[in-house]
């Protein structure tokens, strides 16, 4: 690669990372800020998003990016600050963080794409000098001479570990030194086991090595200790072998069994090895989508096979057609697996979005001065990343919307008899193809008398007009509803539920209300697991080829013209005791060339959570795996269409969106 | 973890250890010309690793150098104490670590 290639590749690993890091500091951040309320923090924790503040400070140095570079700078300044003990952590700091984290992902957003509007960095900076400039706590008294800790330990101590060392001292704990002689080859998971034991009945402060007496395999270390157990509590829970304890401020050594083999040598055992202890990749979606592609072009090769096959066979190629059947059956085979295999590499844990949602409802409560508390179940549904990507934003604003206009202030609430901290849970589950996003609110729900009234304001109910409470909900999907009057920070900046519902069409999702006036509400949505390749159903209607996925096919029926009944103008039949709403596919696109009604007809029942629709199509053409390809912006807003698909033998059909075609169905766009 | 992608001196091999605990273990199983290390590691941190290094008779001689934050500077002092060669301040200018590693190594 040339040298600007490798640079351009570097700077893309760069804000790889750069995200990563931010990711994990803002899942930290939360945990810093519960603990600010409780008391205590823990200094790994603390001591964690100083580095990595610290990582990404200098990463961005290093590639030119001197905004993200400066603003990481002024956050590493207040954690170090923090983690010194020279500032201390209230919810002014919290605050200060947090802001700067989300201007430090916004800066790195940007980075990544070209534009995106400049950030103003001024005033969190302020801020952030301002926590800073305030006095620092306690005095410095150094009762650390009365330890008498050897010079070595002493030199090798950072500011920060002697920070820690005081710490522990002024919290009247004792103070050990633990030596301990291990293998080079195993010292790494050795050590952490006994610092694991350690950190349960105390804090490891610091870890000196040194070089084993004279043996090349072996290596000492010296763990500085601070804990409340007395030594003779402390030596039953860390015994093992070439192991010692000291107490510093008595002289006292403390008698440790096997003591005397401190300084024998140790077998040579095993190999060193350089490997590293991670077992990830971190890999590219575009290339994820690449292979995707290229897995669809087999699906589609294979297709044309067993076409050729199923000719040979009329043509009266016997043999031959046989064994090119049984290869392509064993090709289908492995390449459903190969599906499956790059399908699974795409998926991630839902609980990621969820993490995320906890940090903004962290935010917001805090701002408008409500209380809420988060429930998560389901974290670990997995979904297509780029799914979980396109759906972020409007969970999101579903989120918002629940704290903004769902849960009351805690006053409100005590004088409803409501619980003063609102509920917000947020669960995922599988539904058969589907995954399911629900958030449910514990609020005063939605106020339909409100929505009508608006909706009479905007022209889209007639004064004369009623209609029942449900469909009322279905006027907050429309471009240009909201309550609320004025544009706010937290639900505002135009975008309505209208964009959250064209965003989850997109995906081929669909998004369902539940309002219990007073109690809550309830956001339901539905997506599939993944897009890409997928079995459909192939049908005909007004001559016309269409493909319906699989996921969304309940069964299919022969229906007699005979069944057919008018309800409230639209035609229905009755399959098993329930009325099912019909659908004439050339009717919904006005395509023309029908012909006359047969007297037997298919109807498709197709359905996607609760809701169910018969779709009356003119034949059933059989099934296939068909890659989706979208149709691009100029169709993008189709009602009833998802994408296009290739069939194989050079037929290019629509595929549809049974998501927006049974939501089009029953509010009477048909 | 940054140093590798800036340089460009082809004639020597990069190792990288991503922890203190790593360069512990590659030590004795490369041959090692030249240290550079982050004060502030996960597992032991800088100083610590220089005074592990100064105090082994096998690796003594390797020249270090320390890379450190400003606000680092009781820190930067120590290691050199401890016998650290050189330090760098992040952000550092590459050609800076460039003329070092040409001054140590030739």
């Amino acid at each position: 690669m040339s040298v600007e290639e490798n640079l351009g590749k570097a700077v893309k690993d760069f804000l790889a990372e750069a995200e990563e890091i931010l990711d994990q500091l803002s899942l930290d951040l939360v945990a810093l800020s519960d603990c600010a309320d409780g008391g205590e923090c823990s200094p790994d924790l603390v001591n964690s998003v100083f580095r990595a503040a610290h990582s990404l400070k200098g990463l961005a140095g290093m590639f030119g990016f001197s905004e993200i570079a400066e603003l990481g700078h002024h956050l590493e300044n207040l954690l170090d600050a923090l983690r010194l003990g020279r500032t201390a952590l209230d919810q002014a700091v919290v605050s200060a963080l947090f802001e700067a984290t989300e201007l430090l992902s916004v800066l790195v957003r940007n980075a990544g794409e070209s534009g995106g509007e400049p950030v103003d960095t001024s005033g969190v900076v302020q801020r952030i000098n301002d926590c800073l400039a305030r006095e620092p706590k306690g005095s410095q008294a150094s009762p650390l001479s009365r330890l008498k800790l050897p010079e070595r330990v002493l030199n090798s101590m950072t500011e920060y570990e002697e920070h820690r060392l005081l710490e522990n001292v002024k919290r009247g704990r004792r103070i050990y030194s633990i030596r301990v002689s291990l293998l080079l080859a195993t010292f790494d998971s050795e050590l952490m086991e006994l610092t694991e034991q350690l950190k349960q009945v105390g804090e490891v402060i610091s870890t000196l090595p040194s070089a084993s007496g004279g043996l090349e395999a072996g290596i000492d270390f010296e763990i500085l200790f601070g804990s409340e157990l007395s030594a003779s509590e402390l030596t039953p829970l860390v015994e093992r072998e070439h192991l010692s304890i000291v107490r510093f401020g008595e002289e006292t050594e403390l008698p440790a069994p096997l003591e005397d083999e401190f300084h024998a040598p140790l077998p040579i055992e095993g190999s060193v090895t350089a490997k590293s202890m991670s077992r990830t990749v971190r890999v590219d979606i575009g290339k994820l989508d690449i292979l995707m592609n290229i897995v669809g072009e087999l699906v589609l090769s294979h297709s044309m096979i067993s076409e050729v096959a199923a000719r040979m066979r009329r043509d009266g190629f016997l043999a031959p057609a046989q064994e090119l059947v049984k290869a392509a059956k064993g090709l289908e085979k492995k390449l459903s697996e190969l599906q499956k295999g790059v399908m699974e590499i795409r998926m991630i844990p839902v609980g990621q979005l969820f993490e995320k949602m906890s940090r903004i409802i962290r935010k917001i409560s805090r701002e408008q001065g409500k209380q809420v508390e988060l429930k998560l179940y389901g974290a670990d549904t997995e979904l297509d990343k780029l799914i979980i990507e396109d759906i972020s934003d409007p969970v999101m604003h579903i989120v918002r919307n629940a704290i903004d206009h769902g849960i009351e202030t805690p006053e409100r609430r005590r004088a409803l008899g409501k619980d003063e901290k609102g509920t917000i849970t947020l669960s995922s589950f599988q539904k058969g193809n589907h995954v399911v996003i629900q958030v449910d609110d514990d609020g005063s729900g939605i106020d339909v008398a409100r929505v009508k009234q608006k909706a009479r304001e905007l022209g889209m109910l007639g004064a004369g007009e009623e209609v029942g409470d449900r469909e009322a909900l279905e006027f907050i999907f429309l471009p240009g509803f909201s309550t609320t009057d004025v544009v706010s920070e937290i639900s505002g900046r135009g975008v309505g539920m209208d964009v959250v519902r064209t965003n989850i069409a997109a995906l081929s999702g669909m998004i369902d209300l539940e309002n219990r006036p007073g109690q809550g509400t309830r956001v339901t949505i539905t997506l599939p697991i993944t897009l890409a390749i997928i079995k459909a159903l192939i049908i005909s209607a007004a001559g016309r080829t269409y493909a319906l996925p699989i996921t969304s096919v309940l069964e299919s029926l022969l229906v007699e013209k005979g069944e057919i009944r008018t309800v409230e103008r639209k035609e229905v039949i009755t399959l098993r005791e329930t009325t099912l709403p019909l659908l004439r596919l050339s009717e919904f696109f006005q395509l023309s060339g029908a012909g006359e009604p047969p007297e037997s007809f298919y109807v498709v029942v197709v359905g996607i959570a609760e809701k169910r629709l018969g779709l009356v199509v003119d034949d059933l053409l059989g099934q296939q795996d068909i890659v989706i390809k979208s149709i691009g912006e100029t169709f993008a807003g189709f009602r009833g269409i998802s994408g296009a698909a290739d069939l194989g033998d050079q037929r290019t059909i629509l595929v549809l969106d049974v998501g927006s075609v049974i939501g089009e169905a029953t509010r009477g766009g048909a | 973890m940054l140093v590798s992608t800036i340089d460009a001196l082809e004639k020597f091999t990069i190792v990288e250890a991503a922890s203190g605990f790593e360069a512990l273990r590659l030590l004795p199983r490369e041959q090692v010309d030249l240290i550079i290390t982050d004060i502030n590691m996960p597992d032991i941190n800088g100083l610590e690793l220089i005074s592990y290094v100064r105090n082994n008779p096998n690796y003594q001689l390797i020249p270090l150098f320390i890379v450190s934050t400003e606000s680092g500077d009781k820190d930067l002092e120590k290691g050199l104490a401890l016998g650290a060669n050189e330090y760098l301040v992040k952000p550092f200018n590459p050609q800076k670590l460039q003329e070092l590693i040409c001054k140590y190594l030739g």
